[in-house]
């Protein structure tokens, strides 16, 4: 599939809205780290090595597709323009690290974009699968698949007492990193999040903002995942990442019915002042478009708001930032102008008729 | 046992300080732990915060902990040639050697990453697993050989031994003839 579709398409696979837990546990994603027995890792391996192991892990993944049941395009780092290269990291298809990467990298991705395979990222192998809702078992076992395809072809580096060998300690063992993407606004709202946060690392797990480590909650969205990976089975990893998740949905549900209970005029009040600002604004950043689709998404599940579809609020969630903004204007824009044409985005997909100031804006077709 | 810190609430949390390189264990209840507790921040700090965290486990600090790990420090990865101080400083590993190279300086550190955790349990990628599974029966036949030998049934211990000599040909030629036992 030409690369331009995974540019320019907003609308990714695990946007779908679907599963009991959807309102409030946005995407599921598994992520397995490989290493192939004989090259160093990407840290000290020379550039021959890092073909040759690109190379070899292409090779299966573009060969197999009768098992894989998906086909995958490769794409190459190093031939993507800055830009380019900032759009599929904001859509989550690659990390920073492999944007940023100065080796021999490249990422394989199925074509609805669920699954991509970065390969010579910080591991020579990084399987990556993200579903919508909560399903963790679902998206492991299409993350399983895949590797269970390349175990077969590739010698991987895996040690009796050690697992699987990985460059960062931290990923040693499963190499598994399982996480969930929730919306918490409740929580958040109730000042409850900083001691959720810290009982859950006792546990041996992370709670971290939507960007990944450091980065803060935009849009009241957190990711919680397993920080252990050693010791652990892979099973038992998931069913512990599960029955937290369903106990932090609990939480944020008694927080919603609560707020509706006291507090209802007030939340009211923010709630639809939000859905103001976006559908009226003429500057909008990207911390105010965060707050504001949080409100928004909250009043659809809370029933207040109606006529607007969740999935659009996803779409405009990948939208809104730097990078695919500026792809789609087509050029590059000054803070003030992307805030300016955040606004104009907002206003066209949430589709508000403006009596006041019509403008004769035209629509885009995203 | 009674919380140190306000000496009333029974203690549910333990925290292992290491003050001056020694370990000190600390007992506090759950109220009190939370205006000592020191990992609230870690996990919230940026990858960098790994390094830092080694680094300290490791002995920056000049006391006789680091007589002891000096000698580690020096140890040199044949393959990528990173030295165990280098895999310390950068927090990750150079390749997958370094783990043969560093192997009894590893369970330390994974220990203090992995919830003290220091051996995989879960998937196996099949190569090794029937390697594995291999290794196991030859444990489990010369546990019958020395059983067999006490009993003085050396016939059956023999038998055994020749069972054992099959399947570590086996190993060697890596595991790839079924032979079915």
């Amino acid at each position: 599939m030409n690369i331009e579709h995974f540019l320019n398409n907003s609308v990714m696979s695990w946007m779908a809205f679907e599963g009991k837990y959807a309102d409030i546990v946005m995407s599921t994603r598994i992520r397995l780290a490989r290493n192939l027995t004989g090259y160093r890792f990407p840290l000290s391996f020379s550039e021959n090595e890092a073909l040759q192991v690109d190379k070899a892990v292409s090779a299966v993944l573009l060969d197999e597709e009768a098992e894989l049941e998906t086909t995958f395009s490769y794409i190459d780092i190093k031939g993507l323009s800055t830009l380019n290269r900032q759009v599929l990291v904001e859509k989550h298809l690659i990390s920073p690290k492999l944007a940023n990467s100065e080796i021999n990298g490249s990422v394989l991705l199925s074509d609805n974009e669920a699954v991509s395979v970065m390969i010579n990222e910080e591991d020579h192998i990084r399987i990556q699968c993200i579903f919508p809702g909560l399903q963790l078992q679902e998206a492991w076992r299409q993350a399983n698949n895949i590797d269970d395809i390349l175990e077969k072809q590739l010698p991987y580096a895996f040690d009796e007492q050690f697992g699987y060998l990985t460059s960062c300690p931290t990923n040693t063992g499963t190499g598994l990193r399982s996480s969930v993407m929730m919306h918490l606004p409740a929580l958040t709202m109730t000042n409850q999040m900083n001691r959720i946060v810290s009982v859950i690392s006792r546990l041996g797990l992370v709670v971290r903002g939507i960007y990944g480590e450091g980065s803060k909650a935009l849009g009241n969205i957190y990711q919680v995942s397993n920080q252990t990976t050693l010791g652990k089975s892979e099973e038992d990893i998931l069913t512990d990442l599960q029955s937290i998740t369903e106990q932090i949905i609990e939480k944020e549900r008694e927080a919603r019915l609560a707020l509706m209970n006291t507090r209802e005029n007030a939340l009211k009040d923010r709630l639809y002042r939000s859905l103001g600002v976006l559908t009226h604004a003429r500057l909008l950043s990207t911390e105010e478009a965060g707050r504001c689709l949080s409100d928004v998404r909250l009043g659809i599940d809370l029933g207040l708001i109606k006529n607007i579809n969740v999935s659009i609020l996803n779409e405009c969630m990948i939208f809104m930032q730097p990078g695919f903004l500026q792809k789609y204007a087509d050029t590059s824009l000054q803070p003030e102008e992307r805030d300016e044409f955040r606004a104009k985005m907002f206003r066209e997909r949430l589709q508000v008729k403006n009596n006041i100031d019509d403008e004769g804006e035209e629509t885009h077709d995203v | 046992m009674i919380c140190e810190n306000c000496k009333q609430r029974p203690t549910k949390v333990t925290v292992t300080e290491i003050q001056n390189g020694e370990h000190v264990q600390r007992h506090y209840c759950e109220e009190c732990a939370k205006e000592f507790h020191p990992f609230h921040l870690n996990f919230e700090q940026d990858p960098l915060s790994l390094h830092q965290l080694l680094s300290n486990w490791f002995g920056i600090t000049e006391n006789k902990q680091q007589e002891q790990k000096r000698q580690p420090q020096t140890v040199t990865c044949s393959s990528c040639e990173w030295t165990f101080r280098q895999f310390i400083n950068k927090g990750k590993f150079g390749c997958a050697s370094c783990y043969e190279s560093f192997r009894e300086q590893l369970p330390d550190v994974f220990s203090k990453l992995h919830n003290g955790n220091v051996k995989h349990v879960g998937k196996i990628p099949g190569a090794f697993g029937q390697t594995l599974h291999l290794k196991k029966q030859i444990e489990s036949l010369r546990t019958l050989m020395r059983t067999a030998i006490g009993i003085e049934n050396f016939e059956e211990a023999a038998r055994l031994r020749d069972e054992v000599y099959a399947l570590e040909k086996q190993l060697e030629s890596g595991g790839e003839n079924h032979d079915e036992h």
